[in-house]
């Protein structure tokens, strides 16, 4: 079977990819970190933009796993709110100082993704989402019961972290410019770790699960191995996007916790764009602007993001950044 | 411990059980016919249950409502597999999953709309209130009838599948798609079908479920994790595992109610987890 | 002296009722080229599958250089020296050819690396070169695996199985869905690797077995049937009364 003669250029998929896009991926740490120094000065509210950083982070974490290996967990959000819970714990319950609670929170965060990791890769197939969905679900009511730890119901409060001090200067943490560009330094040091395991041969390892599981298996691959590595890689990362919220919130909401927030980091990722490194940060940004103006114009606001998402995955699966730069960028 | 209130608790579970039972055979076997996860289950047990109340307002009648409801939302499932989830056929495996995820958004929010945010409570029908003396205690008649149904209904869709010609293709489809196509099976009628089964049984348990637990719009998300639980547990697509791991799980959450109620949903996860470990195919699945 | 490389005991696979392979008793010595024929439904690819670890025997024991391979997980059988390639192709479609390569040469090692950048191993890009050359594909390096030919295609599905040097290859039908101009491009290929290891082969075109093959083994039914030099097998009654009415490929 010869290749038939053809009447136009092959598509440019066929040949490596060409300068603008290899040039896009080498830098796309710098660049992104770039395009948050801006964020905050092109959105309406520097909330808003704290917002955007935090669900970034998540997004970016999560499709690690979801993007980059092909697991759809439901279940990231037990790791996000772990993050946040044991931050605020640590300060609040025990005062530790903020950059302890930190660490704290995203190892106990790593850890417990390690321990729902481990129980849902023993499943293959589509297994894998429900058991992920109920175990996070397990972890909501846990935390729903150790009310006296958690604040149960209400949430968790009285943490507040007011200013940070930094190698020796004073940083007042309410002032809104302050806080996001503190964020920030912990969105980039994020992007920079998720970019290095893209890099590494870790990375192509899930990519060729994500692309041929069986093959990856014959080839040598522990396949369960590496997706429970891929699996506790990511929801440490989402575990530092919680921190970062209970930092911005001081107040962690029990529902922080629940599938449905899970949900939310997947329809985030899905809009923006789990095939591109950048597209998770551009789908929380367009998923909290969504959110911020429907829900001005009604209370249902949910009812048009269901529906906008549900025509993404009917006719954009590949998100907008995506779309954008498969359209767009060679 | 006193025998009759073990007893009535253990009935209790057999009730919660019957529920979580119809709504696993849905989702089972629209997974097994169709391979499509639908994480819309919980909310069309939801949509189900204010069906059956608005029908049954309408005709003051909770017979017409538990008639009319399962089979309203069946058709409407049937259009979501037609319109929503065809055009996926082809396309990755998590496709239909993220699609009815987003659906489930759509629906709790309509309900919202049409119905309030608060929940609605749902009346026992008058023919059916009050317990039976059965010597060994007094059991309430509605839960009495809870089972008889869904033993009925799971007895009529076994017949259907092991005796009939339609069950036979949904048995053979759900193991070669491709074959029954080229058999001259027209598969795309039998995927109507089935979905719309599917999302009938759940509806059904939704209607079932008013009288016992009231109805509010949120009530599918525990619904939803509920049915993964006894999936998981039970093996998917097994409609056996769902049976038996439907009332397994309705038991152990009523009996643990019973000494430790605020464990009663934290233990169902656990199971759960503890059948991951062991067999994580489930008790009746198939290793992939 | 010569040690058999592969050595299988009463093989026995049984889905349910069904019994795929029976009493399979045999050997496989270093440096030779076997052919396994049979009908179809012989059970040759269960036979592969039992092989290369995706299928755990209900009975029977298989010993790699002595060493039995009971409980052996499949991703170990590669690091073991058996090496399979599939007969529908089985590459990573989106990857392109070199990275198809590379990154089963990765498999052996650095494969739980998280931080080095993957263009800092020099090795690896040479080794994956050199199983290009060896298949014929370097001047595809950069093209994305699904846009290949077919037989090019095949070609790389072989690639991925020669990068962890095996000893023993397993080659699942190379040469389907290929044309005669392919196949003799294949055959070259197999005559060559069969200078340096073990080939294990399933074929169906009887012209490219008798002419490549060692030795050729029959299956029929789940069972051995004949066992010899492409003229013993030739000659033999019961696998002429086997093969009567057979489809011969490209006689």
């Amino acid at each position: 079977m010869t290749s038939p003669a053809l009447a136009e250029p092959l598509p440019s998929s066929v040949r490596k990819p060409g300068r603008v896009k290899s040039l896009m991926t080498t830098y796309r740490v710098p660049l992104s970190i770039i395009a948050l120094c801006l964020l905050p000065w092109l959105l309406p509210s520097k909330a808003l933009a704290v917002n955007v950083l935090i669900y970034g982070v998540v997004a970016v974490g999560y499709n690690l796993l979801f993007g980059y290996t092909g697991l759809l967990s439901f279940g990231h959000a037990a790791f996000v709110g772990a993050g946040a819970y044991i931050t605020g714990i640590a300060i609040g319950q025990f005062g530790v100082p903020w950059y302890a609670a930190v660490l704290l929170g995203v190892l106990g965060g790593g850890l417990l993704a390690f321990a729902i990791g481990a129980l849902s890769t023993r499943t293959r197939g589509i297994y894998f989402s429900m058991v992920t969905l109920a175990l996070a679900q397990l972890v909501y009511y846990v935390a729903l019961q150790a009310s006296s730890w958690t604040g149960g119901e209400n949430g968790l409060r009285g943490f507040t972290v007011n200013k940070i001090n930094l190698l020796g200067y004073d940083i007042n943490f309410l002032d809104p410019v302050n806080k996001y560009y503190v964020l920030m330094a912990f969105a980039a040091l994020a992007l920079w770790v998720v970019s290095r395991i893209l890099n590494s041969p870790f990375g192509a390892a899930i990519e060729a699960i994500r692309e041929n599981e069986r093959r990856a298996r014959t080839c040598g691959y522990n396949v369960e191995r590496t997706k429970l590595l891929s699996f506790t890689l990511s929801g440490t990362i989402c575990a530092l996007g919680g921190t970062m919220s209970a930092l911005h919130l001081a107040f962690v909401p029990l529902d922080s916790l629940h599938y449905h927030a899970s949900g939310m980091i997947v329809m985030m990722t899905l809009l923006g764009g789990a095939s591109s490194f950048f597209g998770p940060f551009v789908g929380a940004l367009v998923f909290l602007v969504m959110e911020d103006v429907f829900s001005l114009w009604t209370s249902h606001w949910q009812i048009i993001v269901g529906s906008i998402f549900v025509l993404f995955v009917l006719f954009l699966p590949k998100g907008i950044w995506g779309t954008f730069l498969a359209r767009f960028v060679r | 411990m006193d025998t009759e209130l073990i007893l009535m608790q253990l009935f209790s579970g057999v009730a919660l059980g019957a529920i979580l039972v119809l709504t696993a055979l849905g989702l089972s076997i629209i997974f097994g016919m169709l391979g499509v996860v639908n994480f819309a289950h919980g909310a069309l047990f939801m949509v189900g249950a204010y069906a059956g109340l608005w029908v049954a307002s309408l005709t003051g009648s909770f017979w017409w409502g538990l008639l009319v409801a399962p089979v309203m939302i069946g058709l409407f499932g049937m259009l979501i597999e037609y319109f929503l989830i065809r055009p996926l056929y082809g396309r990755s495996i998590d496709d239909p999953l993220l699609l009815t995820f987003g659906l489930s958004y759509v629906l709790v929010e309509g309900v919202r709309i049409v119905f309030g945010t608060d929940g609605i409570p749902f009346p026992t029908p008058s023919a059916l209130t009050g317990v039976l003396d059965l010597g060994v205690g007094f059991f309430p008649i509605y839960r009495i009838f809870v089972v008889g149904v869904v033993f009925v209904v799971v007895l009529l869709l076994w017949l259907g599948l092991e005796k009939t010609r339609f069950g036979l293709i949904v048995r053979a489809g759900a193991r070669d798609p491709t074959m029954m196509r080229v058999l001259g099976v027209d598969i795309s009628k039998v995927w109507l079908l089935v979905f719309g089964l599917g999302v009938g049984l759940a509806s059904l348990g939704g209607v079932l479920s008013g009288p016992m637990r009231s109805v509010n719009p949120e009530m599918g998300s525990l619904v939803l994790a509920e049915a993964f639980v006894v999936t998981v547990i039970g093996g998917l697509g097994s409609l056996l595992g769902s049976i038996i791991a439907g009332l397994a799980v309705g038991i152990v959450i009523s009996m643990t109610a019973l000494f430790a109620p605020e464990m009663a949903t934290i233990v169902m996860f656990a199971l759960m987890a503890l059948v991951l470990l062991i067999r994580p195919q489930g008790l009746f699945g198939k290793l992939a | 002296m010569n040690a058999p490389l592969l050595a299988v005991e009463d093989i026995g696979v049984r889905f349910g009722g069904f019994v795929a392979l029976q009493g399979v008793t045999t050997a496989f010595h270093p440096g030779r080229v076997t052919s396994i024929i049979g009908p179809n439904g012989a059970g040759k690819s269960t036979l592969f599958n039992v092989l290369s670890g995706v299928l755990t025997p209900s009975s029977g024991s298989i010993r790699f250089k002595g060493q039995d391979l009971k409980g052996t997980r499949q991703h170990e059988f590669v690091h073991r020296g058996i090496a399979r390639s599939y007969q529908i192709t089985n590459i990573f479609p989106d990857l392109t050819v070199h990275e198809n390569v590379r990154v089963a040469a990765q498999a052996s090692r650095s494969r739980y690396n998280i931080w080095t950048n993957r263009n800092r191993f020099p090795e690896l890009d040479a080794r994956a070169d050199s199983a290009l050359e060896a298949v014929g594909l370097v001047a595809k390096r950069d093209e994305i695996a699904k846009y290949l030919a077919h037989g090019q295609q095949r070609a790389l599905e072989i690639a991925i199985a020669l990068i962890s040097d095996p000893e023993l290859l397993l080659l699942d039908e190379p040469t389907a869905g290929m044309g005669p101009e392919e196949t003799k491009e294949m055959v070259a290929l197999l005559e060559k690797l069969a200078t340096e290891r073990t080939i294990l082969l399933v074929e169906h075109k009887m012209k490219m077995i008798l002419g490549l093959s060692d030795r050729i083994l029959v299956l029929h039914h789940g069972r051995l049937i004949a066992d010899g030099s492409p003229r013993d097998i030739q000659t033999d009654p019961e696998v002429r009364r086997v093969y009567l009415g057979q489809n011969d490929g490209y006689a």
